[in-house]
């Protein structure tokens, strides 16, 4: 369990199936160049998004949380978008209060064909978390768990 | 007291049970009673001590009330009445089956700071409340202790003392300490840096027992046995003592209670190493507060703002 | 009293200190920002000891931790094995000898219900008994018992040394330090002076007058055969039980309630196995894998309490575990009494209708 000199960035990203998650691929099949930092895992609409994934993973050390949905009144489901993003923006202004910084979190909407726009989300957000750094989290990580970390790519 | 008394004797055979406060293990400690006998009323008691929101138990004894056509009687203060105001909005408690009596709430004594004004700490006999003023006796004798300076931190900020959604309302209107909302203590955290604010809650947190008497003790943490905090799968936290997994917990109660928290304090009163944590859910009620303009409890036919949206709404 | 010790009030910090070079000592002390909270806390220079107040939790958590490493495990990946991966295991452990200074009687004697659960078998558990046998408690006799002790009621008292190794006695100026057992003279030893006559005759006044106080009413040591009677009476439970919230405070504050759950908490390849503090007043105690709870609700929880302290186990072990200490009393948030649950037991008079 060797120690890396600087741990690895990690964005994690909650994808809609039906939007982002399209745009994100379309952004590849164009290569588009993209920063390395983002780990993407597939919700079936953001409306799925529970605040607490924001804040669980925010608390374990991620470095940055990306939502990203259909535009609003685009939602595949019509309306899951517009109940996530009044969670959303109240886990945004909340995460201040418990000491978690507020820019590690970004909400937004991408549809399946804005490969470009895709492209300049995980661009900006990915400069934001590198200008801040790694994130300390909420309370240490016990021994086994660092070394858990260390041992999987991606826990 | 005596108008509490006769009023519900005057009521008693259309009543199944009352729910009220008695006399505890001391004076100091008035506890939940529920009284179903005519002779069992005269063991209600009324004062600034009687702390618990007795709304928490609503839920429960109506899925298990039988259905005799007799209503369930409840005192309940001001705070209280917006928690039941919450429930009925959520559909947890029908409204019908109970006979709410309202009493106005000249605030509530916070036992830490009650034991730090009294001179004496022999155990006390004997306790009255009159114009604000709270006499306490012990073998020491009589202290006369105001209320003002020994109030729980849920009154100083409350704006509903007299309660709302009741059947009758028994005693004198008090004037409410507060007219707006009031969110003092949220801004004395949020004046801290980022990081101070991190360190504050780490150490705050780290004294938490994970009892949960918190989460029981919130009348709108209606899931019960069924919390997410203990469950295995999905697992959110685990058993570990440190302070990330009492922090998870913190926020599975917090982000639960995004608006639909009606600030009763329940949370904090009950906690036995001291934490602040009606705080979370204060900034919550505020967020509520500003995004939109919702306060939980007061209008039994509004619709929690999470549990509805506005297309039109723009900003977020 | 043949041999004793004096401390000096000045000196407190000084001797803790001394004790800390060979042991953890756990000390009640007040946190910086909450002078009214006092916890058992390990000894450093500079903390606020509170030796006048009655801690808040009790002093269990020194050797039964709220949750702790029973085992380390690591996941290799091997293919040429049929599971496709080998597990090593580590349960490497170091055990510091503890001083407990300053708890109260109650506090001590608590450990009394853990040993012949823990150490006498027929399974004896290591990781406690190891603790165990590196511990010594120095207990205050106590003086400020509120509305909420009991102690007397289960044979026991404010200057019980049953369960301690050395009482610390409050005198002028100071305390006297009195050797209960081998162990604790050792302790003392070093750290003390040797108290003047008239300290010693002063130490003994105060333990005969404390001695003699009576803390609690009556006995509710002789109720194991009230509770059987009473076990099917849900009016009874009910009348005693509607007001309990059902958390976990009166258990988790309990110097005596031991019960716990174990779990493998895991992140990628490697994790710990750990033993953490667990409560019958909590709904998935009693969980069955089914879906079934043989304890679906508060009023079969609580009646569980009631009867593992006061009928299962002095059944069993001829004790009761609870130590009067009254900590479930007065935390409790809805003030739930157990002392007036058992008190009732055998009660002829319904207290309900
Ligand atoms: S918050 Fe208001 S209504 Fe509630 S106890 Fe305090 S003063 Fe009374
Ligand atoms: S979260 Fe706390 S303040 Fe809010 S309703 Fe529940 S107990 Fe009351
Ligand atoms: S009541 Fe206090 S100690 Fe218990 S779980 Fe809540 S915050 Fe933690
Ligand atoms: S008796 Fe009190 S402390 Fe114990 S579970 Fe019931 S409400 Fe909680």
């Amino acid at each position: 369990m060797s120690e890396k000199n600087e741990r690895q960035l990690r964005i994690v990203g909650f994808l809609c199936n039906w939007c982002s998650y399209g745009g994100a691929d379309t952004a590849g099949v164009c290569r588009f160049k993209q920063p390395p930092l983002l780990r993407i895992i597939r919700i079936p609409c953001t409306g799925r998004m529970d605040p607490l994934f924001v804040v669980k993973a925010l608390a374990q050390g991620a470095d940055g949380v990306l939502v990203s949905g259909c535009h609003p009144k685009d939602c595949h489901y019509a309306v899951g978008n517009f109940y996530a993003r009044r969670r959303l923006e109240l886990v945004k202004r909340f995460l201040p209060f418990v000491g978690l910084d507020p820019r590690r979190f970004h909400y937004t909407w991408v549809s399946a064909s804005e490969g470009q726009r895709w492209q300049e989300v995980v661009t900006e957000f990915s400069a934001v978390i590198q200008e801040l750094g790694p994130n300390p989290g909420i309370g240490a990580d016990t021994p086994m768990e660092t070394a858990g970390q260390a041992a999987s790519a991606f826990a | 007291m005596d108008t509490l008394h006769a009023h519900l004797e005057a009521l008693f055979d259309d009543l199944e049970l009352v729910i009220g406060w008695e006399t505890g293990y001391e004076p100091l400690r008035p506890t939940p009673a529920f009284l179903r006998s005519r002779e069992d009323l005269s063991r209600l008691v009324w004062n600034p001590l009687c702390a618990p929101n007795l709304s928490v138990y609503l839920p429960g004894i109506l899925k298990d009330a039988k259905e005799t056509g007799k209503k369930i009687g409840v005192c309940l203060k001001g705070c209280d009445s917006r928690s039941l105001g919450a429930l009925v909005q959520e559909g947890f408690v029908e409204r019908e089956r109970l006979y709410v009596v309202g009493l106005p709430c000249p605030g509530t004594v916070d036992p830490e700071a009650l034991a730090e004004a009294r001179k004496s700490s022999a155990p006390v006999t004997h306790v009255s409340f009159r114009d604000g003023l709270l006499a306490i006796t012990s073998r020491d004798g009589t202290e006369e202790i105001e209320l003002e300076r020994v109030l729980a931190r849920r009154c100083r900020r409350c704006r509903h003392p007299n309660p709302l959604h009741a059947d009758v309302i028994l005693g004198d209107p008090v004037p409410p300490r507060r007219t707006e909302p009031s969110f003092s203590d949220v801004d004395a955290v949020e004046a801290m840096s980022l990081e101070e604010r991190r360190a504050y809650w780490e150490e705050e947190l780290s004294r938490c027992l994970r009892c949960y008497a918190c989460r029981n003790a919130c009348p709108l943490c209606v899931c019960r046995d069924r919390c997410l905090a203990e469950s295995r799968t999905p697992k959110w936290t685990t058993q570990r003592d440190g302070v990330r997994d009492k922090f998870l917990f913190h926020m599975i109660h917090a982000l639960h209670l995004a608006g639909r928290c009606t600030e009763c304090g329940e949370c904090e009163r009950v906690c036995p190493v001291g934490i602040p944590v009606a705080l979370f859910k204060e900034k919550m009620a505020r967020i509520a507060l500003e995004l939109w303009d919702y306060q939980a409890g007061t209008d039994p036919a509004a619709t929690p703002p999470l549990q509805t949206f506005d297309p039109s709404e723009t900003g977020i | 009293m043949e041999q004793a010790f004096f401390l000096a009030d000045a000196e407190l910090q000084e001797a803790l200190a001394g004790l800390s070079a060979q042991a953890d000592v756990w000390v009640p002390a007040s946190d910086a920002r909450k002078p009214g909270l006092v916890r058992f806390r390990r000894f450093q220079p500079g903390l606020t000891v509170r030796l006048d107040a009655r801690s808040l939790v009790s002093a269990k958590e020194v050797l039964f931790p709220r949750s702790e490493t029973l085992l380390r495990f690591t996941k290799e990946k091997d293919l040429s094995v049929p599971a496709g991966h080998r597990i090593h295991l580590d349960d490497a452990r170091t055990v510091r000898p503890v001083v407990v200074f300053g708890c109260r009687p109650c506090d001590a004697r608590g450990f009394l219900t853990f040993d012949p659960v823990f150490t006498k078998g027929p399974y004896r558990d290591p990781y406690y008994s190891e603790r165990r046998e590196k511990t010594t408690f120095v207990s205050l006799v106590c003086r400020d018992a509120d509305a909420a002790c009991f102690c007397s009621a289960v044979g026991s008292g404010p200057a019980d040394p049953e369960g301690s190794d050395a009482q610390l006695i409050p005198v002028d100026g100071g305390y006297v330090l009195r050797p209960v057992t081998e162990r604790g003279a050792a302790l003392l030893e070093p750290i003390g002076r040797t108290a003047a006559p008239e300290q010693i005759r002063e130490a003994q006044d105060v333990l005969d007058q404390v001695g003699r106080e009576t803390v609690g009413e009556g006995s509710l040591t002789t109720l194991a055969e009230a509770f059987r009677a009473r076990f099917q009476d849900p009016a009874f439970w009910h009348a005693h039980i509607d007001k309990c919230l059902s958390c976990g405070l009166c258990t988790f504050v309990c110097p005596t309630c031991y019960c716990f759950t174990i779990t493998d908490e895991a992140r990628g390849l490697n994790g710990e196995r750990i033993r953490s503090w667990d409560a019958c007043m909590f709904p998935h105690f009693t969980l069955e894998a089914s879906g079934h709870n043989p304890r679906p609700s508060k009023v079969e929880r609580y009646r569980n309490r009631v009867g593992h302290k006061f009928s299962y186990f002095p059944a069993r072990y001829g004790q009761v575990a609870c130590c009067g200490c009254g900590r479930c009393v007065r935390h409790c948030p809805v003030s739930v009494d157990i002392r007036a649950v058992v008190r009732d037991l055998p009660a002829q008079e319904e207290a309900h209708a």
